[in-house]
């Protein structure tokens, strides 16, 4: 930086400095831009960020086969056994994938003890099963291979999140552990000891909850991870036919080979409406789903941006306004300049590092209002605001991006005002 | 016919700092226009100091801009300091009133926020001269219009003549080959006035050119050329 430009700057920060009371209000009207911005971005980009890091937890690198629904009258239901399983693994041999048929029914449960059965999904599923998943367990332990089924006597079970909610509401997950539930299994009573709750992946799952609740209707995501999953060992369920067989693979290019593989079985592809028709058997990738909601949750994430960014163009009119009026009462200083050579650009160069300035203070001002801001929302509603540094720097360049739009018309006007003409008006 | 005004010493216009050639200055559109400068020849010699007088309106301040690279003619050509400066950009222009010319004003035109000398410093800035030579002389310039002892002081803690003392250090700090003055005794008393002078004529002796302009006879008197303007017309005194 030249001599010149960096002493032409330092003139505007000595203007900042000396006019305390208007750079203090240009200062504020900055100050409660970024306070907002902060808050929006901190609000919307980090649910956004903490949806996307949720949902993978579901998996983003299993790939489920799974018979679809039949809807023509009288279609034969295709097959998905062991047969289909043996496929599986011949057709993905050398990709280390991990194959976990499960059989899975709709059932009753109730709490021991407890009044009023809830419906869940009766998960039979062996040991490997947790490898198509990434939840960590919140309290206890996965099944394994010895753990009793409860087709005779009591067997074993692990809940999920959704599952221990509406079985168990109000105690934690260490405190579950051993309690007993009873399930309706196509009539049959069964009781299950539980031995290991999972981690709720969705940790804005109350405030899903509450949403729902006012619109009268689940949204996508907390319909996506509400399983209500009840998972016995893989024999509570005799042997018949597949629900779905999962398949974790180790990375995103074994994913993608095994997709390819699994799509020269079964050609049907599980996106496609004609499938559903016909039904079939068909491959669905997790990653694609995530993927999609990814990006329709960053398509709510802009829509939401759109309000920070009104309130800082509003801001923008604002302390451009204020520059103007500034720049008004300063035509003797400005023609003054002039005459002692200072270019156009010159007087552009001090005026808008004045703008800069004072909306960067009040930017770094508004950085923590709009952070005490959010933790009080957050104590009220109980918002999901994510404190991240890389938010705070991105509400300080747009602070100085605010500042340097609020200067392009007071310092072109600057700029252009003719020294001869100020002076000619006011020199007596 | 454009009125011509030599210089009385009868000096060329290779060695004048300041060359109307046939100059003027009209503001407006066609429709409108005002001639505030009409078409005029003048050439001010090196050293020279000369007074320009005329009633309010007739076009004094108009000649004082084309004089200082504020204001462009119109019509004709500006030399100043053997450069025609007519066509200059305004980048240039800029550099030119940076570097040849010093200004002093009726009303000081000093900042308000700033120490005399950081006023006096303003020029050197602009110059690109580093802060602790722009500093050291602001203090130089300072003293030497009695003011050594006022340099943190601001405008409004100085008299009216010493704030016009620092308008002057100001204009001088630089050495400009052109001084311009734009009624620099109007707003002071008699002794001010004569103090001011004073310096100005120091300062001539000393080899700048001044041009000032006055509504005072006693000023004019002190020149040793003087103009007088009317109706945008430059006539010299005999």
């Amino acid at each position: 930086m030249n001599r010149r430009f960096r002493d032409i700057a330092y003139e505007g920060v000595l203007h900042v400095v000396r006019r305390p009371l208007r750079s203090l209000l240009t200062a504020l009207t900055s100050a409660i831009a970024i306070a907002v911005t902060v808050n929006v971005i901190s609000l919307s980009f980090g649910f956004e960020e903490d949806i996307r890091s949720d949902v993978d937890l579901f998996g983003r690198l299993t790939v489920d086969v799974g018979r679809l629904p039949v809807l023509i009258p009288g279609a034969r239901r295709p097959s998905l056994g062991p047969p289909e399983a043996r496929l599986i693994e011949k057709k993905l041999d050398g990709l280390d994938a991990v194959i976990v048929p499960r059989r899975q029914v709709a059932a009753n449960a109730r709490a021991d003890g407890g009044d009023g059965e809830q419906r869940v999904s009766f998960v039979a599923a062996p040991p490997a099963y947790l490898k198509t998943l990434n939840i960590p367990m919140a309290a206890g332990r996965w099944l394994q291979d010895d753990d009793p089924d409860g087709v005779e006597g009591e067997g074993v079970c692990v809940l999920d999140a959704a599952a221990v909610g509406l079985l168990f509401p109000d105690t934690d997950a260490e405190s579950d552990i051993g309690r007993v539930i009873e399930v309706d299994v196509a009539g049959t009573k069964r009781r299950h000891r539980v031995i290991g709750v999972l981690e709720d992946p969705l940790r804005y799952r109350e405030l899903f909850d509450a949403f729902d609740e006012g619109r009268g209707s689940r949204t996508l995501t907390s319909s996506l991870l509400s399983f209500r999953n009840v998972y016995v060992p893989e024999t509570a369920l005799g042997d018949g036919q597949f629900t779905g067989i999962s398949i974790a693979m180790p990375s995103e290019d074994a994913l993608e080979e095994a997709r390819r593989r699994l799509l020269t079985v079964w050609s049907v592809d599980a996106g496609d409406p004609k499938s559903l028709l016909t039904g079939g058997v068909g491959v669905f990738v997790r990653k694609d789903w995530m993927d999609a909601l990814a990006v329709s949750t960053r398509q709510g994430t802009l829509l939401g941006n759109l309000v920070w960014v009104i309130i800082v163009i509003v801001a923008v009119i604002m302390i451009s306004t204020l520059n103007l009026i500034t720049v008004r009462e300063r035509y003797d200083e400005v023609a003054l300049r002039r005459c002692e050579g200072a270019r156009r650009r010159d007087v552009a160069l001090q005026i808008t590092t004045e703008g800069v300035l004072m909306s960067l203070v009040g930017g770094l001002a508004g950085l923590p209002i709009g952070y005490a801001g959010a933790a009080l929302l957050r104590h009220i509603v109980d918002f999901p605001f994510r404190f991240e540094f890389k938010y705070a720097a991105a509400a300080t360049g747009v602070a100085i991006l605010l500042g340097l739009f609020a200067s392009v018309l007071p310092a072109r006007h600057a700029a252009r005002l003719q020294p001869a003409r100020v002076l000619g008006r006011r020199l007596r | 016919m454009a009125e011509t005004v030599q210089t009385p010493s009868g000096s060329d216009v290779e060695t004048a700092i300041a060359v109307l050639d046939e100059a003027g200055r009209t503001y407006g559109g066609s429709s409108v226009a005002v001639e505030a400068l009409k078409p005029t020849n003048l050439t001010v010699a090196r050293g020279d100091l000369v007074a320009v007088m005329g009633p309010s309106g007739s076009g004094k301040s108009t000649l004082l801009h084309v004089l200082g690279c504020l204001d462009r003619p119109t019509t004709g050509r500006y030399l100043l300091d053997g450069r025609d400066v007519s066509h200059f950009a305004d980048r240039e222009l800029a550099a030119v009133r940076n570097n040849t010319i010093g200004f002093v004003f009726q009303r000081f035109h000093l900042l308000r926020d700033e120490t005399a000398q950081r006023n006096v410093e303003l020029p050197l800035l602009y110059a690109g001269i580093a802060r602790p030579e722009r500093r050291k002389r602001a203090a130089e310039a300072l003293a030497s219009v009695g003011l050594a002892e006022r340099v943190t002081h601001y405008p409004g803690k100085l008299s009216g003549g010493e704030q016009q003392r620092v308008a002057l250090a100001r204009a001088l700090v630089k050495r400009p080959a052109l001084l311009l003055a734009d009624e620099p005794t109007g707003n002071l008393d008699t002794a001010a006035g004569h103090r001011v002078l004073e310096i100005i004529e120091e300062e001539n002796r000393g080899g700048t050119t001044v041009i000032l302009i006055t509504h005072d006879p006693e000023v004019s008197a002190r020149a040793r050329r003087r103009l007088t303007m009317r109706d945008g017309v430059l006539t010299e005194e005999t």
